[in-house]
């Protein structure tokens, strides 16, 4: 086993960690700001995918061409779920335990809405760029991680800097910080919510398509998707766009060094130990606040 | 009035346990197979689930830990389902008690997130372990016995499984120790301080259903005679099992009971005449409903309406 061969490990899993961070970075964003835990995150981001797949097989149009259609168009999902499903959940008593048992039903809605109409045939997303690598040195880094990790990094960029530097964005924070205080200086908490809400459901769309052009998908394979958001989230602590990105990260580097000397099932099988053993010891996340 | 309750409730599972003397199409009896499967899930999931408020979405590793038990001791051993069946839930109920051991110290959501996690993890393992399987599954051969021979035993095995699952649970919703379930859910940090030892009950609760679906499992592995990661850690499954027990009303033993044979019913019908993603899409759309509309299930929806129609 030569060190290039590790050190490529460890660059294609750092790439995949990227992903990673864009496909949880939503998630952490409602639970943190809403207290509404979305187990139906990972099936809309499959549902990307889908979107992104049969944009590209039946009209032709490149998975990067279609991403702002793609955006909008899980934005508008993202709206119509809110509206149907999670505001009437946040006036429940217990708003974590109910968004979560009703998201759950949500996710099973979609997932098997998605295998009624598609087929739950496993599909990847094929773009004539993501099958090459670029070489350097002896060191191959295929292109569809490459591309999946920059469209990451732009899309958590994009989202931080809507947080932190337009007005929605500062309004979100500061119902994040103090709801009542916010509502107090005329921030409407309910369009706030539906922002976060639906921006993190296109979040995880464009994700889906990132994940596609690595992996096969399905729609069963939310199940599995769902781990992973879970698992970035846990180690980036709930509701920091930077701490999950970090995490993303992390988990990517630690996946890289272990896929080198373990079979990938095996490396997941650890990974969700780890998630395990950080949930007992340390549930506020290694980088929360 | 209450003797003449006991006397209609003996007398209906009377009849439910003779049932198969008519000879019904086979058809019937897998559909009260199945009904009877998801009594006894619903009811051991609800020791937990419903009386702490502890929603695991875990549930299924311990059926399926009952169904590999039997499915590999079938194989290898030619073991009696029935043997192997108590075995199962020996096995799942030692599995709680390590898992639960730390995942128990969790609350709320952490402790619904690794309860799922206990599933899919498990799933994985399964799916890339040789001596179980793997991707493949494990098929056995039945008991040298007819078709219908088969189905009867089995009828009547896993109806006798939901009764005493039900008991059980209808016997400690009025014990002592099921107050202390419900003052978990009420409010855990007091009853903590009121001197109930809420660790060791959530590990009690929690063990007891465990080996309680492990033993549902293990018939219902024998009865499939085979098995495979896909279908025995279905997610879908849990999703039944969750919406059942809040269907019919989580706080109570009647709850889970009504909602596992209203919906196992009608589920059976739907995937028979119309298709299985149509009524999983129609499940996630009521336990949606159910979590916005009647927390606290339909029975007691339905009441508080009939209440409120009166006065």
């Amino acid at each position: 086993m030569s060190l290039s061969y590790i050190i490529e490990s460890i660059i294609s899993g750092l790439l995949l960690g990227g992903i990673y961070a864009l496909l949880s970075v939503g998630f952490g964003l409602t639970w943190g700001t809403m207290k509404v835990l979305n187990i139906s995150h990972a099936v809309f981001a499959v549902l990307g995918a889908f979107v992104a797949y049969w944009m590209f097989v039946k009209a032709g149009i490149d998975p990067l061409i279609s991403l702002p259609l793609l955006a909008t168009l899980l934005f508008l999902v993202g709206a119509v779920v809110y509206r149907l499903v999670i505001r009437p959940v946040q006036k429940a008593k217990d708003v974590i335990m109910a968004s979560m048992v009703a998201t759950f039903g949500v996710a099973i809605v979609v997932e098997n809405a998605m295998s009624f109409f598609w087929r739950p045939d496993p599909r990847i997303l094929k773009p004539p760029y993501a099958g090459s690598s670029i070489f350097i040195g002896d060191m191959a880094i295929s292109q569809g991680p490459l591309i999946g990790f920059i469209m990451a990094v732009s899309a958590i960029t994009l989202l931080y800097l809507f947080l932190h530097h337009t007005y929605i964005g500062k309004g979100v924070q500061a119902t994040w910080q103090n709801p009542m205080g916010a509502a107090l200086v005329g921030i409407n908490p309910g369009r706030v919510s539906l922002i976060t809400f639906a921006l993190s459901i296109a979040s995880a769309g464009l994700a889906g398509v990132a994940m596609a052009m690595i992996y096969a998908f399905y729609p069963s394979v939310q199940s599995v998707w769902t781990m992973f958001v879970f698992l970035v989230t846990i180690v980036g602590g709930v509701g920091s766009v930077i701490g999950t990105g970090l995490a993303g990260l992390l988990i990517g580097f630690i996946i890289g060094l272990c896929a080198a000397f373990l079979p990938f099932v095996w490396v997941n099988v650890l990974l969700f130990a780890l998630l395990l053993a950080i949930l007992l010891f340390k549930p506020e996340g290694l980088f929360g606040a | 009035m209450k003797t003449r309750k006991y006397i209609l409730v003996l007398l209906a599972m009377f009849v439910l346990f003779a049932f198969p003397i008519v000879k019904p199409p086979l058809f019937f009896l897998t559909l009260c197979f199945s009904v009877f499967m998801f009594v006894g899930l619903t009811e051991s999931w609800n020791l937990l689930g419903g009386y702490t408020g502890y929603v695991s979405l875990g549930h299924i590793a311990f059926f399926s830990t009952g169904a590999y038990t039997t499915a590999v001791c079938m194989n290898r051993l030619g073991l009696s389902p029935f043997v192997t069946a108590p075995l199962g839930g020996i096995f799942s109920a030692i599995l709680a008690a390590l898992v639960g051991y730390p995942v128990l110290r969790l609350k709320g959501a952490y402790f619904t997130i690794s309860s799922l996690l206990l599933a899919v993890v498990m799933q994985l393992i399964f799916m890339n372990w040789d001596f179980v399987g793997s991707s493949t599954g494990l098929w056995y051969k039945l008991l040298p016995v007819s078709i219908e021979m088969n189905r009867l035993l089995f009828y009547e095995a896993m109806l006798i499984l939901a009764t005493i699952t039900t008991l059980v649970v209808r016997y400690v919703e009025r014990s002592k120790f099921g107050a202390g379930l419900v003052a978990i859910r009420e409010d855990e940090d007091v009853a903590k301080t009121m001197g109930i030892n809420t660790p060791w009950l959530k590990m009690k609760a929690f063990i007891l259903g465990a080996f309680l679906a492990g033993t549902v499992g293990g018939i219902y592995g024998y009865y499939m005679s085979y098995v495979h990661p896909e279908v025995t850690f279905s997610m879908n499954t849990s999703l039944l099992i969750l919406l059942m027990s809040f269907f019919g009303g989580c706080r109570t033993w009647s709850g889970p009971l009504i909602g596992a044979v209203v919906l196992s019913l009608a589920n059976q019908l739907i995937v028979t005449f119309i298709g299985a993603e149509i009524s999983r899409i129609l499940y996630g759309l009521l336990l949606v409903i159910v979590i916005m509309f009647m927390p606290d299930g339909v029975i007691q929806y339905a009441r508080e309406a009939f209440a409120r129609e009166k006065g």
